[in-house]
């Protein structure tokens, strides 16, 4: 499987421009993490990317076909969890995936529902009717109906929220096993969750990619821009972006990055955290002047 | 697509409102054979097409509110947040939208068949009668055209707009309030009580004058035109974004 996003903006008809001249290349097997903070166009990149909204400018090639030619084709392949989608209370969990089945064109779907029902640990809740399930359990139908076929593409948007600690964990590993053979695009707020598991990583920010790499070339973007002081006096933060406060008996720990680090703060390994904090700071700061 | 339509049905017809549905209806029909129909209207006997086209003109405005109901299975907020998985399945919109809109009509089908079946039994428990292929001309004129007409207009105003199906609700019981011509009399159920009388005999056989057919032939064109032409889910095929925004609002 293998997406081009050429050229591509996306202007709300309300003037709002939530993706600007967009190119990035996605090739399966890949577990692609999509990181940015609220509205930065993650959600708008991925409803083009399952046709349920057309770029005002640009081409989506999938597999080499442009996406309003073979969009039957595209969503043949793929799976999609939205951020925030409803499902029918009515039915059972069982029932609900059967339905989903239907829709997909799957033949003889029973043993694809039961492998990803056992696949969200949702076994016992399999005959329960949908609206007596918790919100994590909701969120869990919602990741079955998406591996429902064994879809060659995968798109989740916020996968794990909801999700207690141990089904994150859970989850992030499901996802890693998927990118094994396919293409799965993860979009989310937890860096924890696309630093355990994506070989690539697209950050984005006000409808633009600041990077698009993998982890590691990412976090070696932020080396030299993370350090570590005690805080003592009050106007020490001026041009520091302090990324993490811990209260100790001596005081207070201080990490933070900036363009250039003060004569005080110690130079320290950045984390992916660090050097994702750093490009959106940076990115913030051009874009004001 | 059989699938699809076993589980709208499901869905439609299997819950609390429903049954209440059927409940008030089947309760009030009896109201109406028991107080208004048994004593026959203009002068016809209970039994005849006039009296039982009366009791169904009753019965319309509340097949009318479910016929409506079913369509808010699909047009509800709940619906549309639902429609961002469906709309990424691969299946032909016009075949899912197909499937969903046989089930409503089967839904609206089965509510109608309901008063006519309780009209059955009144029939057959209180006059030993049985001859229905009299009735089944008032059943058709009453019956299929507004109920078709309110899926397919339903279907087009639920998607502009979910909340303007209840507002489409209420139409029936408005329309009995409006100065409509003789040729509207089958909207708001004048014209069983009102036509027979100006046929100038006593228990006249079943007619339906040119005006009042052409009207009803229209609602029902009408109502199969917007069925044909309705749109396809909450957005399926590509959108502009216009509607995401509206949904943010």
């Amino acid at each position: 499987m293998e997406i081009a996003i050429e050229n591509v903006s996306m202007t709300y008809p309300n003037g709002k421009q939530a993706l600007r001249e967009l190119d990035l290349e996605l090739k399966s097997p890949s577990l692609v993490g999509l990181l940015g903070p609220n509205g930065a166009g993650k959600s708008t990149l991925m409803k083009l990317l399952v046709s349920a909204l057309a770029p005002t400018a640009g081409t989506i090639l999938a597999d080499g076909q442009p996406l309003e030619k073979a969009e039957r084709q595209l969503k043949a392949r793929l799976g999609y969890l939205p951020q925030d989608f409803g499902l029918f209370d009515e039915l059972t969990v069982t029932q609900f995936l059967d339905y989903m089945a239907a829709l997909k064109g799957l033949r003889g779907p029973q043993a694809a529902i039961r492998e990803v029902i056992r696949a969200v640990n949702l076994e016992e809740k399999a005959r329960a009717r949908i609206r007596t399930l918790s919100g994590g359990q909701r969120q869990r139908v919602g990741i079955a109906q998406a591996l429902l076929g064994d879809p060659a593409f995968l798109i989740f948007d916020e996968p794990t929220v909801g999700l207690d600690p141990e089904e994150r964990i859970h989850f992030r590993n499901l996802f890693s096993r998927a990118a094994q053979d396919r293409l799965v695009l993860l979009s989310t707020h937890i860096i924890e969750d696309v630093q355990s598991v994506c070989d690539q990583l697209v950050v984005m920010d006000h409808g633009q990619i600041l990077f698009a790499g993998t982890p590691e070339a990412l976090i070696q973007s932020a080396a030299g821009h993370v350090g570590v002081f005690w805080e003592r006096e009050a106007g020490q933060e001026a041009g520091l972006h302090i990324t993490a406060r811990v209260n100790t008996g001596r005081g207070v720990r201080c990490r933070a990055v900036a363009d250039t680090l003060p004569a005080y703060a110690q130079p320290s390994e950045p984390s992916l955290e660090d050097a994702y904090l750093y490009l959106i700071h940076l990115h913030s700061k051009e874009a004001a002047l | 697509m059989g699938k699809i339509f076993r589980y709208e049905c499901r869905r439609l017809l299997w819950n609390k409102f429903f049954a209440g549905l059927l409940l008030v209806l089947l309760f009030y029909g009896w109201q109406v054979l028991t107080g208004v129909t048994i004593l026959g209207v203009s002068h016809t006997a209970p039994f005849s097409p006039w009296s039982f086209g009366d009791y169904l003109s009753r019965m319309v405005p509340l097949l009318w509110i479910g016929s409506l109901f079913f369509l808010t299975f699909f047009t509800s907020g709940k619906a549309r947040r639902a429609a961002v998985l469906t709309d990424a399945a691969p299946m032909e919109p016009r075949r899912y939208a197909l499937a969903r809109c046989a089930a409503a009509l089967a839904g609206a089908a089965l509510l109608a068949l309901a008063c006519l079946a309780e009209a059955a039994v009144f029939y057959g428990w209180y006059f030993d009668w049985y001859g229905w292929e009299e009735l089944a001309l008032p059943a058709l004129a009453a019956l299929v055209p507004p109920l078709l007409f309110a899926l397919g207009s339903g279907w087009l105003l639920g998607w502009l707009r979910p909340w303007l199906v209840y507002v489409w609700m209420l139409v029936p019981f408005a329309l009995p309030a409006l100065p409509l011509p003789e040729a509207l009399g089958l909207w708001d159920g004048s014209f069983f009580t009102a036509y027979p009388l100006t046929l100038g005999a006593l228990d006249p056989a079943f007619s339906l004058p040119g005006g009042a057919a052409a009207a009803q032939g229209a609602l029902l064109l009408a109502g199969a035109g917007l069925l044909a032409l309705r749109p396809v889910g909450s957005g399926t095929g590509r959108r502009t974004g216009g509607e995401e925004i509206a949904r943010e609002k």
